[in-house]
């Protein structure tokens, strides 16, 4: 019988080899892939959108987006995904399924992304410049302040993008993708990032 | 071409896919067979402002109903097509 490995395995595992690459000298772009995070998609039910909205402000103590945004809560973010839709995104089983399910019983249908999508943080002060070839979102810092979040296409590939809290005085920019579309945005990341010098990384765990 | 998403905001026409007329309406169950081959096959080739509908399919995957103008392109209104967000469905 043939055997089978069912690891969980990133799907930048192939991808993503650590250290600096592209042009030489200081890296103009940081690319880090966050693993082990929960990802749960909330999206009302036909007609239950206040409902969802209420008991999700009752759950995390503060308001679900209604717009384009990302807001932090204690132990997770919330970010926008479409009207009357949203992700969760926390670590350590905090929100995982088995107790936003009862939350979310009456109003909101659930559906578990942890595995689905692969989260790519970039920063760095190239970031931007390196954005502009793949996004049409005008990422400047008075456009798309901290919070601001985006549905969007990347090389035609749908992302969910977001600027998170700014580290070491620079921003940061988020982008989930797709798991199977991750490894082509990888690259196509690296081919724009290249000429910037890219320092690459990946963390085990949501910060 | 740009449209502005009511949810999303402006965004450039490669993240839109184009449907076609939003004007033809389902006809009754009842309504016989001119009126299904209608809906079904006869569109108007309109030289001026028409409504159309348009998915956003590499943004927030809403359904809109654009108001544009087929001789310059023009947009003059975008909504929601109706189902587009559970809110605005019998809420």
């Amino acid at each position: 019988m043939a055997e089978f490995s069912w690891d969980v395995r990133s799907p930048l595992d192939r991808a993503l080899l650590a250290g600096p690459y592209g042009a030489h000298g200081d890296a103009g772009v940081t690319l880090t892939e966050i693993r082990n995070f929960d990802l749960v998609q909330v999206m009302a039910r036909r007609g239950k959108a206040v409902d969802m909205a209420t008991v999700a402000k009752t759950r995390f103590g503060v308001a679900a987006p209604e717009t384009p945004k990302a807001v932090h809560t204690a132990d997770a973010t919330l970010i926008w995904s479409g009207p009357d839709q949203f992700f969760i995104l926390a670590k350590n089983g905090k929100h995982a399924m088995d107790w936003l399910v009862p939350t979310f019983a009456a109003s909101g249908s659930l559906s578990e992304q942890s595995h689905a999508r692969a989260l790519i943080s970039i920063s760095g002060a190239k970031a931007r410049a390196m954005l502009a070839k793949l996004s049409s979102i005008d990422l400047h810092p008075g456009a798309f302040a901290v919070g601001a979040a985006a549905a969007t296409s990347m090389d035609h590939t749908s992302v969910t993008l977001w600027r998170g809290n700014d580290r070491d005085g620079q921003a940061v920019l988020n982008v989930l993708v797709f798991a199977t579309f991750a490894e082509s945005l990888w690259h196509t990341m690296l081919d724009s990032a290249a000429e910037y010098g890219v320092a690459i990384a990946h963390s085990e765990e949501l910060t | 071409m740009r449209i502005v998403c009511p949810f999303c905001g402006e965004r450039e026409l490669g993240e839109f896919t184009y449907l076609g007329d939003a004007k033809p309406v389902r006809p009754a169950a009842d309504a016989g067979e001119d009126a299904v081959y209608d809906y079904v096959y006869l569109r108007d080739n309109i030289a001026g402002v028409m409504s159309e509908n348009w998915y956003h399919g590499g943004g927030c995957r809403a359904w809109l109903k654009v108001t544009r103008n087929t001789l310059t392109h023009e947009i003059s209104a975008v909504e929601p097509a109706a189902g587009a967000g559970a809110a605005k469905v019998g809420a």
